[in-house]
């Protein structure tokens, strides 16, 4: 499924792209996650814990960021699986300075598989969607607070 | 397709329920009618450690009538209301989406406060709580409060109630009389989720509408009041055209997701479609009752 | 993980046994109470084959916890026949080829069963819609729904006067929960916010649910330990 957003960040471009890039506030606006750790360069292991409501699954799997061209633009692919199913996605994310701010743009392409698709199907998308845009809303509201 | 294992409570008593909701926190799941939560279960898509089985809690099977609203406790089954003369009645927009809920089967243990608090984004009773701007009594650690339907459905399966909290009653007001209604929705195959379904409500006076209600289900993360819709059909005479209008200010203010099932354009498009017969149907309901 | 112990009837026979609360009522009646009628089919309640009586109302059994179903009265599709005697449901069935693998059809019956029970001259469409939450793989449906129709006819012929056995009865009415205005519907405790608690003096019937279920006098029942 394909899904993209756009979102506005209070705060410098290269601010943005450091925040982005750092795992410590990637952890802080992924509340799910459990584990991220750098096993090469641009590569983490992670295991996340996501869901909506009382449907909840863990996944371990790979994140690669690839393609930076720091502070604009940078390419994320992961994948991984676990006891509800699996996922595959690839990914950008675009900068650009938007007044004294950011304007931030990401889209993807993500295939989900075993039960979670199955079942959830009726759902997947809508709540992907949510959930990548709760992820980009923290950013907003950590950024605009100056954290 | 067995579940992960829980520890399970029967408590007696609301009070008994909200304590162990209060010890456990987001460990603890409120069992009801079980007929969403124990597939989730069983596939394990969700493992609470925790199952809080209210259906031996006194006091809250009952369908009470009060004068201008229709009260249903919290353990009320979907059948029994479906069966209910008081409910056919005075709240005949609940009786017809009641019976398109699942099947027998899932309505002879499905509760009505369940299917509410679910929040399943293509519900039957969400979007008739909606339309008849309803609320919900729900009791928790802090106390009882009241929960207007316009306050309570957040996004996907996702209610502002506290997760320990649980319901108590639901209040549907009843339909003044003289008033029409119709409850339409379209699946594939009966008992299916809704791919779109609409609750209309209409009142006519002096040969215009004096008051329109409608609100759709299966067309977004919650169900949609059709507010501009309903404005636009305020104070005008009802005439075929104007339906066409209803159904264009639709299909403007939802924004479905498409699945397998059905695509976001067929779903926006059947939308406007559903509230076009709906809102003939009330009106043919209108003039019988007058 | 903890042990509850639960006692239950089906088809007039009690059994009780020990198990976690995660069992299902569809397992307990199939590995504790060795009644293997009652098939699993998807376990998410979709397709009806382990659909059985609950205190009179047709039920996903794979949706319920056996812990739930304490001191109820069930009734599976073991109940139907009278040793050799085909039940009129299943006789239909069995003259109008309603069944193939025959997987699907404990569930067809019993939802038949209370379908009779509360539209005893269906039409069609009603018939198509009253099983609509049970499905087959074989049949195609045609002759499922003609021999529903046709056990109506033997139904409403009267010439079978046992045609709903106890357990397949209702145990609660609507009525029993309804109240207007402040009146105490006499089923329940008042809910706590309502005036004249207990004031009308109306008797408290029996509660839906699980406990509903009042206990038939009459015949010996003998208890029986299920196996394991």
């Amino acid at each position: 499924m394909k899904l993209d957003g756009t979102n506005t960040l209070a705060a410098p471009i290269e601010t943005v792209w450091t925040t982005l890039n750092d795992p410590e506030a990637l952890r802080r606006c992924t509340p799910g996650l459990q584990e991220l750790k750098e096993v090469g360069p641009d590569t983490y292991q992670a295991t996340l814990t996501i869901g909506i409501a009382a449907v909840k699954g863990t996944y371990s799997g790979t994140l690669r960021i690839t393609d930076k061209q720091p502070p604009r633009h940078y390419r994320i692919a992961l994948e991984g699986s676990g006891g509800a199913g699996f996922m595959k996605g690839e990914g950008s994310v675009d900068l650009e300075p938007q007044g004294n701010g950011t304007l931030l743009r990401w889209s993807g392409d993500v295939q989900v598989g075993g039960l979670i698709a199955g079942v959830g199907q009726r759902m997947l998308g809508g709540v992907g969607k949510m959930l990548i845009g709760q992820f980009f809303k923290c950013l907003e509201q950590r950024l605009g607070s100056g954290t | 397709m067995k579940p992960a294992a829980f520890e399970y409570f029967a408590p007696r008593t609301v009070e008994q329920a909200v304590d162990l909701l209060a010890q456990h926190g987001d460990q603890a799941k409120v069992l009801a009618g079980g007929q969403s939560l124990v597939p989730l279960m069983n596939m394990r898509l969700a493992r609470p450690a925790v199952i809080v089985d209210i259906n031996r809690v006194d006091g809250l099977e009952y369908i009470v009538a009060a004068p201008a609203v229709l009260r249903i406790g919290a353990l009320t089954r979907q059948r029994a209301a479906e069966r209910s003369r008081l409910v056919a009645e005075r709240c005949p927009l609940l009786r017809d989406a009641l019976r398109l809920v699942g099947h027998v089967q899932i309505r002879n243990r499905g509760t009505v406060a369940g299917s509410i608090a679910h929040a399943d984004p293509a519900a039957e009773l969400t979007a008739v709580l909606t339309a008849l701007d309803g609320e919900v009594v729900a009791r928790g650690p802090g106390g009882t409060r009241v929960i207007a339907a316009s306050d309570l459905f957040v996004t996907y399966l996702t209610t502002s109630l506290d997760p320990r909290e649980i319901i108590t009653e639901v209040r549907f007001p009843a339909l003044p009389p003289g008033t029409g209604w119709s409850w339409m929705e379209i699946a594939r195959r009966h008992g299916d989720f809704a791919l779109a379904g609409v609750g209309v409500v209409l009142a006519l006076g002096g040969g215009v509408i004096t008051e329109a209600r409608i609100a759709l289900t299966g067309v977004g993360p919650t169900p949609v009041r059709a507010t501009s819709a309903e404005r636009l059909l305020t104070g005008r005479a009802p005439s075929e055209g104007l339906w066409a209008d209803a159904a264009e200010a639709v299909r403007a203010a939802v924004d479905p997701d498409g699945d397998i099932h059905a695509s976001a354009e067929y779903r926006r498009h059947v939308a406007g479609v559903l509230v076009q017969r709906a809102l003939c149907e009330a009106l043919t309901r209108v003039r019988e009752a007058a | 993980m903890a042990l509850h112990d639960v006692r239950l009837r089906i088809n007039g026979t009690e059994y009780t046994g020990r198990v976690e609360a995660r069992k299902t009522l569809a397992d307990f009646i199939r590995e504790d109470c060795g009644l293997t009628g009652t098939h699993l089919g998807c376990e998410h309640g979709v397709c009806g084959a382990c659909t059985i009586l609950m205190n009179g109302e047709a039920v996903r059994s794979c949706l319920l916890f056996a812990v739930q179903a304490d001191g109820a009265e069930l009734m599976t599709v073991e109940g139907l026949a009278d040793g050799d005697r085909l039940h009129p449901i299943q006789q239909a069935y069995w003259e109008h080829h309603a069944l193939q693998c025959g997987f699907c059809t404990p569930g067809f019956l019993m939802t038949s069963l209370v379908f009779l029970r509360d539209h005893p001259h269906p039409t069609e469409r009603e018939i198509r819609e009253g099983l609509a939450g049970n499905l087959c793989r074989c049949t195609g449906y045609q002759n499922i729904v003609a021999a529903v129709a046709a056990a109506a006819e033997a139904l409403a012929s009267g010439a079978h006067p046992d045609f709903f056995p106890a357990p397949a009865r209702p145990t609660a009415s609507v009525e029993q929960i309804e109240a207007t205005e402040d009146a105490v519907p006499a089923a329940h405790g008042a809910p706590a916010d309502m005036q004249g608690d207990g004031a009308t003096g109306a008797k408290k019937a029996g509660r839906r649910g699980a406990r509903g279920a009042t206990t038939p006098r009459g015949t010996a029942r003998r208890t029986r330990k299920p196996k394991g």
